[in-house]
């Protein structure tokens, strides 16, 4: 038990911060707010050159296999600088192929990702914003060698830039988990259409149409019809790196305001020596703290090979409250500064409030753990796993031995 | 980064279960909480004696503690482990306040030896002697003189929530050297045993206390003090780090304190029971485990418990590689106790009536934990530093913020 970072990750994020505090400065993010492909392709090409788009690939394609926590402590590191690069919804993809798809789909579609020439997105949503199977309608029907899909994708990240897209919709039945399959679809097929959405982080999403779009049989990853589970893995995935990405972006937001209240001066002397000042950047640092913890376990929950679902939904949930709130203060904190144009601080704030309405509302994510705590057999004891299994995994207790002597 | 805990401090834990199941039954755990029972005679009794010499004699008391003061010299997260265990079954075993901390760190050599081994083994017991009536968050106002005379000191004052001072051996006490220099400047600690001539204890009653609040009740049937010093006689030896260098030595004592099983199992043990309860309870019918708004409160609350147990992880893990910390015990002391009141207080809205009746009642739930803990739960908030100084010293130690300009009267001056 070491919550704190080791040598080689704190190495990793320290080069990470260095290398992005010189290449990322305020200045591209507000012009990859204008372009139409969010992202300058020579940046991607100098971070391939880092290994992060291979950091957790197999090394058959040319990555590092390392763990998970290192690709969010890379995230983390993008987040704090907002880096207007495509690291999240590639990863997401990628580490999908990865764990799930076959050989072949890793050769053919891998090596060009690790190597910056690739970039990758995904597609879950449709109307239904939740990411249960109940809200995946978009059909795929068998037809000879081919999948023809038609219906339409949501809040998709990325998708001019992207060069391939996952994406989850219905081979059979049109309810619960079964009739699930994840396909790999190439983003210029025919048949394809997508209209971008204007959003609070002024990042690339999409409205993806697909009418009579074939796909070859060949693209499935995992099995047809049984999917679910890959999907799950996926979204679960992404969800805990979008935690180390707004855990990151989070921190800098915060010591932002840190620095404003130390400097910025009213009734003679520093606001941030007024004790509502302090209690309130107390409670940021608090949180964001909170948030780090808990996103870093579900990682490493992950890495370990450990049922990680509930760890990723109280992640997310957390965030999603706390780091809105951490932010909220922060804008707070500098007044009517915070919400001009020309001041960088809104570069954060749109971004963290944006992140934590993707990938589960706090709702969404507290029902799958009171799901876990409350309908699963077995008594549920604070950092033991959820939901409770063996008998005797259960400590004695002076209230339970009371019961039991009491009922004796 | 690690969160498990090594397969060797897994046997450990299970060791420790094992032995709790042969080893600790109500009559003894009734008699040995330091603060259950309020008429219990001083130091220990027969049963806890044997109790606690068998979890000695185990190696399980003060495993981090060096060696050649009788702990094991172990690891950090072996004795939170075992501290967990045994606080779940109403065993104390933690060191945290117990004033060993603050002893190793500032003591004599002789203090040491005399002290560490006795308080691991849990034949020593100090009860605190900080606050005063006009001596609480702004605890440098304090007032209890301490005049040398020779190579003895006498000492005049009252002192306030002492907590277990009727039961315990000595008393861990702060008080006032010198009247002539600022507030901070003036002060020392005294290790006095409890027997010593003109101290006398008298009950302070809480809420608690009528009816006693049932096992596990947050701050619950504690019985606090008001402990009276007339022409207290102490000779120099009993002094606890320099003459007039209190302050520094009692902040020691204190943020060592704040960390540590006890003050997590404290502040999140009703989370593991409202969601044990409403797996298995419902009222003629309706289970308030199948309420969507109780759900979501139940899991938000969950959340929360568990970044009480990763801050505690964090702060064992600063502690093991030999750091100190800068806000984390702090932040942890903010987080964890304001947690307590905020389940305590949902988990009334989920039970609504029933979340009134006290320890005795017909239909009490839970022998009334809930209840009890409303009057307990915000306690811990309050005493060892209340969360407004803690956010104070996140703000200021952690964050780099400026101290607020202070009032001349605030100085001391």
């Amino acid at each position: 038990m070491d919550v704190l970072l080791n040598d080689d990750e704190r190495a990793v994020a320290e080069s990470a911060r260095e290398f992005l505090e010189g290449e990322c400065p305020p200045s591209l993010v507000r012009a990859m707010e204008k372009d139409p492909l969010g992202y300058p392709p020579e940046l991607w090409k100098k971070v391939a050159e880092l290994g992060w788009q291979g950091m957790c690939l197999p090394e058959q394609v040319g990555g590092s296999d390392m763990p998970l926590v290192y690709l969010g402590l890379v995230l983390r590191e993008a987040g704090r600088a907002l880096a207007p690069l495509p690291l999240h919804s590639t990863a997401v993809a990628s580490l999908t192929i990865a764990r799930d798809g076959s050989d072949a789909q890793k050769h053919q579609y891998l090596p060009a990702v690790v190597e910056g020439k690739s970039v990758l997105t995904w597609a879950f949503t449709e109307k239904d914003p939740r990411y249960i199977p109940d809200a995946i309608h978009m059909s795929a029907r068998a037809d000879g060698n081919d999948f023809v899909l038609d219906g339409t994708k949501l809040f998709v990240d990325n998708f001019e830039a992207a060069s391939h897209c996952l994406v989850v919709a219905r081979t059979g039945s049109d309810k619960g988990e079964k009739g699930i399959t994840l396909f790999i679809v190439d983003t210029k097929a025919n048949g394809i259409g997508h209209t971008p959405l204007v959003t609070l982080a002024k990042d690339r999403q999409s409205e993806v149409t697909f009418k009579g779009v074939r796909i070859p049989k060949a693209n499935v990853i995992g099995p047809v019809g049984e999917g679910w589970p890959v999907v799950r893995a996926m979204v679960d995935r992404g969800t805990a790196l979008i935690c180390a990405q707004m855990i990151g972006a989070t921190r800098k937001d915060i010591e932002m305001a840190f620095e404003y209240a130390k400097f910025r001066e009213a009734f003679g002397q520093p606001i941030g020596a007024f004790q509502s000042v302090q209690h309130m950047c107390a409670d940021m640092q608090i949180w964001a703290d909170g948030g780090e913890l808990l996103t870093f376990e579900a990682l490493w929950k992950m890495d370990q090979g450990l049922p990680a679902s509930v760890e990723v939904s109280q992640a997310k949930a957390f965030c999603n409250e706390k780091c809105e709130a951490a932010v909220r203060n922060s804008q707070t904190i500098h007044g009517g500064i915070g919400f001009m144009m020309e001041f960088d601080l809104h570069l954060w704030f749109r971004r963290v409030s944006s992140w934590t309405m993707r990938l589960g509302t706090s709702f969404e994510h507290r029902a799958r753990i009171a799901h876990a705590l409350i309908d699963m057999p077995g008594e549920v004891i604070l950092g033991r796993p959820v939901p409770a299994v063996a008998e005797e995994e259960a400590a004695p207790t002076a209230k339970s031995r009371a019961v039991s002597e009491a009922t004796a | 980064m690690d969160f498990a805990y090594t397969p060797e401090q897994e046997a450990l834990r299970r060791e420790v279960r094992q032995f709790i199941k042969e080893n600790v039954t109500p009559d003894v755990v009734e008699e040995l909480d330091p603060h259950a029972g309020a008429h219990r005679p001083r130091g220990q009794t027969p049963k806890t004696a044997a109790l606690y010499k068998k979890i000695y004699d185990r190696g399980w008391l003060g495993i981090a503690y060096p060696k050649e003061y009788g702990g094991q010299g172990g690891d950090r997260i072996s004795q939170y482990i075992v501290e967990e265990e045994f606080t779940r079954a109403g065993v104390p075993v933690n060191l945290g306040g117990s004033g060993a901390p603050a002893i190793l760190a500032a003591g004599t050599e002789d203090q040491k030896k005399y002290y560490i081994p006795r308080l691991i083994k849990r034949e020593v017991s100090f009860c605190l002697g900080f606050t005063e009536p006009h001596a609480g968050a702004d605890l440098a106002n304090l007032r209890c003189s301490a005049v040398r005379d020779g190579d003895h000191f006498v000492i005049n004052g009252q002192k306030m929530y002492t907590t277990g001072a009727h039961a315990s051996t000595h008393i861990y006490l702060m008080a006032r050297t010198n009247r002539d220099v600022p507030k901070h400047e003036g002060i020392s600690i005294f290790l006095i045993p409890m027997d010593t001539p003109g101290i006398t204890v008298r009950p302070l009653w809480t809420i608690q206390n009528d009816p006693i609040a049932p096992p596990d009740t947050t701050y619950g049937a504690s019985r606090t003090n008001e402990t009276f010093f007339d022409d207290v006689r102490v000779h120099e030896s009993c002094l606890l780090g320099e003459e007039n260098k209190g302050w520094r030595v009692g902040s020691m004592g204190l943020n060592l304190d704040r960390v540590g099983a006890s003050r997590y199992l404290i502040s999140v043990r009703r989370d593991e029971d409202i969601v044990n309860w409403v797996k298995n309870n419902s009222f003629n019918g309706h289970a308030p485990g199948k309420d969507p708004a109780v759900r979501d409160k139940i899991a938000e609350l969950w959340i929360e418990a568990q970044v009480c147990r990763l801050m505690t992880m964090r702060s064992m893990s600063i502690v093991e590689r030999g750091g100190n910390f800068t806000y984390e015990g702090s932040a942890e002391k903010v987080w964890a106790p304001e947690h307590g009141v905020r389940v305590t207080e949902a988990i009334t809205q989920m039970l609504g009536p029933y979340a009134t009746l006290l320890n005795g009642s017909p239909h009490a739930i839970e022998s009334g934990v809930f209840a009890h803990n409303v009057m307990g739960s915000f306690q811990s908030g309050i005493n060892h530093g209340s969360v407004q100084v803690m956010r104070d010293q996140v703000a200021r130690r952690g964050l780099g913020l400026p101290s607020a300009r202070r009032s001349k009267k605030a100085e001391g001056k």
